[in-house]
């Protein structure tokens, strides 16, 4: 069960997507949850997505989605930046 | 001039089909923002071989910034597979792809031949031909 001040956090990495197994405050910090992710990524702690010690999740970005009716609950979706410039 | 990009799908022709213009409005002389449906398409397109170009303001050999190969990296992080990487200025361009070992260590390629669809990247960039 979610709450409502919570979100389901998801990932993309190494061409796979899982979620965390808990649920996070949808207000933490984008660090924290970059931070929470990588640890889980670098361990083996997101079904789907295998264990990488060298996982770095530093230039990826959480995108903060709104419940729908579709899905009931809060996402924090974490996917790789994408900005080019000189 | 305004920068653009395109994602090329190298699957089955050596010079790449262009899949995707990445024309966003918040665009402009020296960037292409962050973008999620640039990813989304991406993403949608990850079984294929990929390539994206974007492009550079001014003449000659363009290089690559700080920002291009920190994206190029977190990309391919993402999507567990290398892609091939563009840059264009309105006279030149350059490939690019990782040679490691470093996260960041991306080198220039042989450029063996320009792309057809160079030229209209060109024009979405809407350089100033003098």
């Amino acid at each position: 069960m979610i709450g409502e001040h919570e979100a389901r956090v998801n990932v993309t990495f190494s061409g796979t997507n899982g979620d965390l197994p808990d649920p996070v405050s949808f207000d933490a910090t984008d660090g924290d949850i970059k931070q929470w992710v990588t640890e889980a990524v670098r361990t083996g702690g997101i079904p789907g997505i295998a264990a990488d010690p060298n996982a770095s999740l530093q230039d990826f970005v959480v995108d903060r989605f709104e419940a729908t009716e579709a899905r009931p609950h809060r996402l924090l979706q974490l996917r790789p930046k994408t900005p080019f410039g000189v | 001039m305004i920068e653009a990009g395109v994602l090329v799908d190298l699957t089955e022709d050596p010079e790449g089909v262009p899949i995707y213009w990445h024309l966003p409005i918040n665009r402009n002389t020296i960037a292409l923002p962050d973008s999620r449906p640039l990813w989304d398409v991406i993403w949608e397109n990850r079984h294929k071989d990929l390539g994206f170009a974007h492009s550079h303001p001014g003449s000659g050999t363009p290089g690559p910034s700080h920002e291009d190969m920190t994206t190029f990296a977190a990309i391919e992080a993402a999507l567990g597979k290398r892609l091939v990487w563009w840059i264009v200025s309105s006279d030149s361009y350059i490939d690019l792809g990782w040679a490691g070992p470093h996260k960041l260590s991306y080198r220039v390629g042989p450029c063996m031949f320009q792309p057809s669809w160079v030229e209209r990247l060109r024009v979405e960039s809407e350089y100033q031909i003098k």
